[in-house]
């Protein structure tokens, strides 16, 4: 393994996130590379707060776009302050009658000072060194979004009409992920790295509990992480993620326990089954069947 | 040296996965080769996934890219020689294949007029009320231009997002700023935006196993018309299944109005075991595996083409259907067979799949097809 692989791994860590070999070759590629990252994988699997500890790693600022559908450039790219632009233009003719040209009114209110910087824009102009964006959702945006957000991960340079183009100063580390609700064209796609994200396996389960949960009995986390394997195999309709198996712990250790008996089970099962119909499944005999492995 | 025999390498490890039907570019190449100059190449795990980073290796062709990777890449990163082309291919690879027997192809038979025929109608009537098994290459066509007229019927629903519209609409601020460059300061007209009329996606899954063989072939052909009129191509997917699940949507790219005997002939020797069995549960569990989340939302209404005759196993069937049925928009089943009017669904397949869909509506002739239009609407 190349070192400075390894070097990441235990670098993220350290900040709390336990990397496996595949998370850590791809951010290590896409670093190096200069590329983009597609993460995909079913919620809850550690998407977003890989940017995050990346963010965190390279002690620099984590921008942040959510896409939704309807998502567009005044909202992604910049917006002109149009209160302001026009309070300047009622302020000149104020000052006397409005005797310019055209391109004199332009210069008044056309300036960076009246630019509202959005997410994008704010990640390409950041001057003090390279800023992680993180594009989250992707799936969530329309096709025509993609296609232009395509344009500004190819050049990472923008053009506003009345501006002219602005170049980044740094190139951004860019994270993008994907819950898999749409399927994301091929020219994004090939545009990244890319990167899939399994649930993980209960040894690897059982050392984020470690990390993200110290208060918990080692018993307790490991029941916790065998209880949550033995669900994910049965046939949900929403197989919880890592994030709720947080979560669950979190709340366990709120109600004192240390270890899994099945009142407390019951109670608190909605921490990690957020569907009617599963949570109706794993009534009575199913959820025996779980526990019984889980406490063997 | 070294690193040449590096590209040739990975060319041939790149051609290896196109054969099996992962899709990778030249420009996924051109990354997998700068992921190898990064990487250690003498630690096997770390080639692998850098490669499946680099060239994008999604979780459905996992299997397949892991398999030929044992076979294919050696542990030192040196270039091995490269194996016999038929080595690569593999057992799986679907060959070219005539067409199947049975399949009514352009010399089939005669025109005689199916026995329930009723006279009198105008040409289109006839053709509505004739049924699939009776249909002659020429009727093809003449239901192309039929279903593209029927098609434009389809209801539509606004869109979320906005674009620019004269009229009517919500003001958009910023085009109307931008306006009142050009007018010296004031606004004189405000410029406005709507939401645009959105078609509904359609995703169809076709049984091609034997026993649908004399409808498959009009089937299909109504469902690529269907695609074709719906304006945008993207969002309309085809599948095909008998034993396995085929993702017909890339070969349809090319395709031609005026040219669906082709193309059915194209499609035909694209899916393996074509007139063979039938795993229904299976072929739809594959589809939830890896194609539901991306290609079916609250705006899909999926279609399902077949006759529900599967002797196989009917709880992955059940399961499967029912992830369908909770995301789409809705779900209608098509059977050719529940034309007659004294057909039951009691085919334990159809039986098990029942509960599960909006509608099960017959298909056997084109009148019957019409009746469906109202259903694909959003």
């Amino acid at each position: 393994m190349r070192p400075e692989i390894a070097d990441l791994q235990a670098a993220m860590e350290r900040l709390g996130y336990i990397a496996d070999p595949a998370i850590a070759t791809a951010l290590f590629l896409a670093r190096e590379m200069r590329r983009p990252l597609l993460i995909e994988g079913d919620a809850g699997v550690g998407k977003t707060e890989i940017a995050k500890v990346l963010a965190r790693l390279m002690e620099t600022e984590l921008i942040r776009l959510q896409c939704y559908e309807g998502l567009d450039v005044s909202t992604s790219l910049y917006e002109w302050n149009y209160q302001r632009q026009m309070l300047r233009l009622r302020l000149a003719e104020q000052e006397g009658p409005l005797k310019k040209t055209a391109g004199e009114i332009e210069d008044l209110i056309f300036g960076r000072d009246y630019l509202l910087e959005r997410p994008l824009l704010r990640a390409i102009t950041r001057k003090e060194g390279p800023a992680v964006l993180l594009i989250d959702e992707i799936d969530r945006a329309d096709d025509g979004f993609e296609a232009f957000l395509l344009e500004v991960l190819s050049d990472f340079q923008v053009t506003i009409p009345e501006l002219g183009t602005i170049r980044a100063e740094h190139i951004p580390y860019v994270i993008l992920t994907s819950n898999r609700t749409r399927e994301i064209g091929d020219a994004l796609r090939r545009r990244c790295l890319y990167l899939y994200i399994e649930h993980p396996s209960l040894e690897k389960e059982i050392r984020i509990l470690h990390a993200r949960v110290p208060g918990a009995s080692a018993r307790l986390t490991e029941e916790i992480g065998r209880f949550m394997q033995a669900l994910r195999s049965r046939r949900l309709s929403k197989a919880p993620g890592v994030a709720e198996t947080i979560d669950w712990a979190q709340a366990l250790l709120r109600l004192h326990s240390d270890h899994l008996d099945r009142e407390t089970v019951e109670q608190t099962l909605g921490c990690i089954l957020k569907d009617h119909n599963d949570l109706r499944e794993m009534g009575g005999g199913a959820l025996d069947a779980v526990l019984t492995v889980a406490v063997g | 040296m070294k690193s040449e025999g590096l590209v040739d390498h990975l060319a041939h490890f790149a051609r290896a996965l196109r054969q099996r039907g992962v899709r990778v570019s030249l420009s996924d190449e051109a990354d997998g080769l700068a992921a190898l100059t990064l990487i250690d190449l003498g630690d096997r795990t770390e080639t692998r996934l850098g490669l499946r980073s680099a060239l994008k290796i999604r979780p459905r062709d996992a299997a397949v890219f892991e398999e030929l990777f044992a076979v294919l890449w050696s542990a030192q990163g040196e270039a091995q020689p490269a194996p016999p082309r038929h080595s690569v291919a593999g057992p799986s690879v679907p060959r070219a294949r005539s067409l199947p027997a049975g399949w009514p192809g352009p010399a089939a038979e005669s025109e005689a007029p199916a026995p329930g025929e009723e006279p009198g109608y105008s040409p289109d009537a006839v053709l509505r009320r004739k049924s699939f098994e009776d249909w002659t290459p020429t009727d093809l066509e003449e239901m192309e231009r039929l279903v593209s007229r029927l098609a434009v019927r389809l209801a539509t629903r606004p869109s979320r997002r906005k674009v620019p519209v004269r009229g009517r609409g919500e003001p958009d601020l910023r085009r109307s700023f931008r306006r009142v460059i050009s007018q010296g300061g004031e606004i004189l007209t405000l410029a406005r935006r709507a939401r645009p009329i959105e078609e509904p996606r359609l995703v169809t899954l076709c049984d091609t196993s034997g026993s649908m063989d004399p409808h498959t072939r009009f089937l299909l052909t109504f469902v690529l018309a269907l695609r074709r009129v719906t304006r945008s191509q993207r969002a309309s997917e085809v599948f095909a299944f008998n034993t396995a699940l085929v993702r017909l949507t890339p070969s349809l790219r090319s395709v031609r109005p005026g040219q669906v005997a082709r193309t059915l002939d194209l499609l035909a020797s694209a899916v393996p075991d074509w007139s063979g069995g039938t795993k229904i549960g299976e072929s739809l569990d594959t589809f939830v595996k890896y194609y539901l989340d991306e290609l079916v939302n609250g705006k899909t209404v999926v279609l399902i083409v077949s006759d529900g005759l599967d002797r196989g196993d009917v709880e992955p069937l059940a399961a499967a259907m029912r992830a369908i049925r909770a995301r789409a928009r809705r779900v209608l089943w098509l059977n050719p067979l529940a034309g007659d009017a004294r057909y039951e669904p009691t085919a334990r397949a159809m039986a098990a799949a029942l509960p599960h869909i909006d509608r099960l509506l017959p298909a056997h002739n084109l009148e019957s097809l019409e009746r469906l239009l109202p259903f694909l609407a959003v």
